[in-house]
């Protein structure tokens, strides 16, 4: 599943990280955190703070610089209306797509 | 914060700049080059192996690269705070996290252009008109 599961997961990363926004803001190492928990412990941190600053430039979560206990201030993210809009029609796509890849696969079955 | 940055330039910075590139972006990437100098061992050679790959394929505009290494900082400021380890930031393939990095900043990036061209000569390829100068070198 591992390889698998990593591929399929590029074109909803960006989804999922919305959707977990949009139940709180959370900054970058909680988001990697709450991924590892639900099983993808492939997720690198890395990945998710490149896709947290592309959808900041895309202008789809306001950010907010926390100070930090330890190091440097951490950058919370929050979804903002563009960013609601963005996600509803993700889940829009989603469920196209798993309707379709449903019948796919009852037909084959 | 250094002070004075939003006043005009004199002429002979102007003519300077053009030389040697905005000096503001200088100073963006001697702090830049400071705040890794900070970074834990493992975590300096990291970024320094990344510094090395985003040279050649990275953005060719200097206050785009200033950005993009500020936020490389950033990220591995905040990882080593955190502890971190190497290998969950950058996950199996440190190429593709850093590709996925490298896209926020394509201003400028040879790359960039070449895509560009790519996708503008296929256009004009399969009959598209859509009203874009085309620059061809």
């Amino acid at each position: 599943m591992g390889k698998q599961v990593t591929e399929m997961l590029k074109g909803v990363l960006e989804g999922i990280v919305l959707a977990i926004l949009s139940g709180r803001p959370a900054h970058g190492y909680e988001i990697t955190a709450w991924l590892r928990d639900q099983g993808f412990s492939d997720i690198a941190e890395g990945t998710i703070y490149a896709l947290l600053i592309r959808i900041e430039q895309r202008g789809l979560v306001d950010v907010e610089k926390v100070p930090s206990e330890k190091g440097p201030p951490r950058k919370v993210y929050s979804l903002n209306a563009q960013g609601r809009a963005y996600l509803e029609e993700f889940w829009r796509t989603w469920s196209f797509l798993t309707e379709r890849l449903e019948q796919l696969h009852e037909r084959g079955n | 914060m250094e002070t004075g940055s939003n006043e005009p330039k004199s002429r002979y910075r102007q003519y300077l700049e053009v030389v040697t590139g905005p000096l503001q972006d200088k100073r963006r990437w001697r702090q830049y080059k400071a705040r890794v100098k900070e970074l834990p061992e493992n975590y300096r050679t990291a970024v320094e192996a990344l510094e090395r790959y985003l040279m050649t394929f990275g953005p060719g505009d200097s206050t785009e690269a200033a950005s993009m290494y500020e936020d490389l900082a950033d990220l591995f400021e905040r990882s080593a705070a955190d502890g971190t380890p190497i290998r969950e930031i950058f996950g199996e393939n440190p190429v593709e996290f850093v590709e996925a990095f490298a896209q926020n900043y394509s201003v400028g990036s040879w790359i960039g252009r070449e895509r560009e061209r790519l996708t503008s000569a296929i256009e004009r390829a399969a009959g598209e008109n859509t009203g874009k100068e085309e620059r061809t070198v």
